[in-house]
């Protein structure tokens, strides 16, 4: 079991990803703003990030968490991030798994949204088992 | 506007929409664009070589034919011919250089300088040659009349008739400054009787010189007027084709956000559907389990219709950044597409016969995944159960390559066939047969077969099957995608200063 936390604006979903990964057996927290995301992760690390990339006030608050994440210093900056997003194809705020890039989008994997549950449950598991 | 107010409280005024936009100025207008000034300059400079030319041979022939000129009644020109082309040669090569140097420092406004210096220098030329051949006995003084028209289509009318002016001025000096023999007597003719008989005859003289002289400010008149009606005309065209070009972006940009904010809140119902399907919140009655698997099936066919939206949008975007190309070996894109249609094959009971011979092109890997992967999901989704599909990718002689896309199900009719790259064109068999199509596939298909210059040939009959061929142009001969293609402001390709 791995304690998660899901950053998104959309509690709908959110929730919808919460049900699936806690039936997965794993303890979930949601954030719908990224503000307080890192003060939360530093107080209590979790195994893996699920991240969005856009909030109502930016619409690239999600990269710029993950930049934080990454110069939070340890444990934070180990936590591996699933970064999902409702924009496919490269657009001046679009991007594709191909441009996972260590400085700009400093994430492990990248999901499309609309989600299957069962996929992101797999790509779950395998970045935790990956992790360990 | 935000201010602060005497309680803490800050205030925030709309600020009114401005007007007018980024139409030129009434002095812009009246100007050609840099770009298309510095390809005149650079015509100009083409047509001076000719006049050095002419210049040269008729001065080398003056020379050495001098025998034979004074046989014709022609008087001996001397090197005057060989030093005015030298002096126009040695003027050409530098603003030659000058316009090359314009036109890699995007911005300046050296066209201009350039065109005003040809003119400074050749008129002056110009006025040599029309002393050295005849003033008032030849019709060489008409030969201003090509430097007055072209001001009136290089600038504004002011300044070519400040060039008009100029010209009549040198031309009048000349005669004068002849008539007051500070000039030495020259001319084409030997017979001096010609030239004596208008020196005799000072009110004719006049006459010849106003005539002219009114003869070029009516040819100013003209043409200028001309050139300005028609320089109104371009930029209005120019205008609207701007116009038109940021109209297209916004409406691409505002299809791509209003696409996005449909697609978030749809990606939370299709989860939610997800959980009820899967039995996350509890065991669901048969008709409620049937009912939320429309729903779910719905909810595919719209993830569908949103992705191809967006890919359509975004290969037609100008503002999208242009994908990287890369050497790309077909038959491995392929291998992959063809994993990736896997469940849908599955699902259809399909099978995918592939004949694949390495062969090398250059694009954009994502451009190529889309074009076929869609054509595969329309071979496997068109196939009757258990139907082949065969894809065959091999290079071609001439170092391109084709790719066959074959498949033996419905089939299209054939006053249908040109209207399938339509996008959400979907022919009634086929909705009959599929009803999850978007109608957007091939129309992506054709979009990205369009901007590689891939050549796309469909063949079908009605129950019989279709077959695509692709044609992919040699590597080197590869048109770049054609978004890349700038263009100046005045809605011409621009040249890149080449």
């Amino acid at each position: 079991m791995a304690y998660l936390l899901i950053v998104d604006d959309d509690e709908d979903f959110a929730s919808a990803a919460a049900m699936t990964l806690r039936a997965s057996g794993h303890e979930v927290d949601i954030l719908l703003e990224t503000t307080d995301a890192l003060s939360r992760m530093k107080a209590r690390t979790p195994d893996l990030v699920v991240l969005d990339v856009m909030f109502p006030e930016s619409s690239s608050a999600g990269f710029d968490l993950a930049r934080e994440i990454r110069d939070a210093g340890q444990p934070v900056a180990k936590v591996p991030i699933l970064m999902l997003t409702a924009v496919n194809q490269k657009f001046p705020f679009g991007f594709s798994a191909s441009d996972i890039d260590d400085h700009w989008m400093p994430v492990q994997d990248f999901l499309e949204k609309p989600v299957d549950i069962a996929v992101l449950c797999r790509r779950v598991n395998d970045l935790l088992a990956r992790a360990t | 506007m935000t201010a602060p107010s005497s309680d803490a409280r800050v205030s925030y005024e709309l600020p009114l929409v401005a007007d007018g936009g980024p139409a030129a100025r009434s002095d812009e207008r009246a100007c050609l664009p840099e770009s298309l000034l510095l390809r005149h300059v650079m015509w100009v400079c083409r047509l001076r070589w000719i006049v050095v030319a002419i210049l040269g041979v008729f001065g080398a022939l003056g020379l050495a034919l001098g025998s034979l000129a004074e046989r014709l009644g022609l008087r001996p020109q001397g090197s005057w011919p060989l030093a005015a082309a030298a002096v126009l040669a040695l003027a050409n090569l530098a603003f030659v250089a000058h316009a090359r140097r314009t036109a890699r420092s995007p911005g300046s406004r050296g066209a201009r300088t350039n065109l005003w210096s040809q003119i400074a220098v050749d008129l002056p030329v110009l006025t040599v040659v029309v002393h050295q051949m005849g003033s008032l006995e030849t019709y060489v003084p008409f030969a201003y009349l090509f430097h007055i028209v072209l001001a009136c289509i290089f600038f504004p009318r002011s300044w070519s008739l400040a060039v008009t002016a100029v010209a009549c001025g040198l031309y009048i000096a000349c005669v004068t400054l002849e008539e007051a023999g500070i000039l030495p007597a020259a001319g084409l003719y030997a017979d001096a009787s010609l030239r004596g008989l208008l020196d005799n005859l000072p009110h004719v003289r006049l006459f010849n010189v106003g005539w002219a002289v009114l003869t070029w400010l009516v040819v100013w008149y003209l043409a200028s007027s001309l050139s300005a009606m028609v320089q109104q005309r371009d930029h209005e065209l120019a205008e609207t084709n701007r116009r038109l070009v940021v109209a297209q972006q916004e409406r691409m940009q505002h299809m791509l956000r209003t696409t996005h904010e449909l697609k978030a809140p749809f990606s939370a119902i299709h989860a939610n559907v997800q959980l009820l399907l899967r039995g996350y919140c509890g065991e669901m009655t048969p008709a409620a389990r049937d009912v939320l698997s429309r729903v779910s099936r719905r909810c595919q066919r719209l993830a569908s219709e949103i992705k191809e939206m967006l890919q359509l949008a975004n290969l037609e975007s100008k503002a999208q950044e242009p994908l990287p190309c890369a050497d790309l070996d077909l038959a491995e894109v392929i291998a992959a597409c063809i994993e990736q249609v896997g469940p849908i094959v599955a699902e259809r009971q399909v099978t995918i016969e592939a004949d694949l011979q390495p062969a090398r092109t250059t694009a954009a890997e994502e451009h190529l995944q889309m074009l076929f992967g869609n054509l595969l999901a329309n071979a496997v989704a068109y196939s009757h159960p258990g139907g082949p599909v065969r894809i065959e990718c091999r290079p071609l002689g001439n170092g391109g390559a084709q790719v066959v896309v074959e498949d033996h199900g419905i089939g299209i009719r054939p006053e249908k066939l040109a209207r399938v790259f339509e996008p959400y064109y979907r022919t009634d068999e086929a909705v009959r047969h599929n009803r999850e199509s978007t109608g957007l596939g091939l129309a992506i298909v054709r979009t990205v077969a369009q901007t590689y210059g891939i050549r796309l040939r469909i063949e079908s009959a009605p129950g019989e099957g279709t077959r695509c061929v692709l044609a992919f142009p040699p590597t080197g001969r590869r048109l770049a995608p054609s978004r890349e293609r700038k263009e100046s402001d005045h809605g011409l390709p621009a040249d890149r200063g080449r």
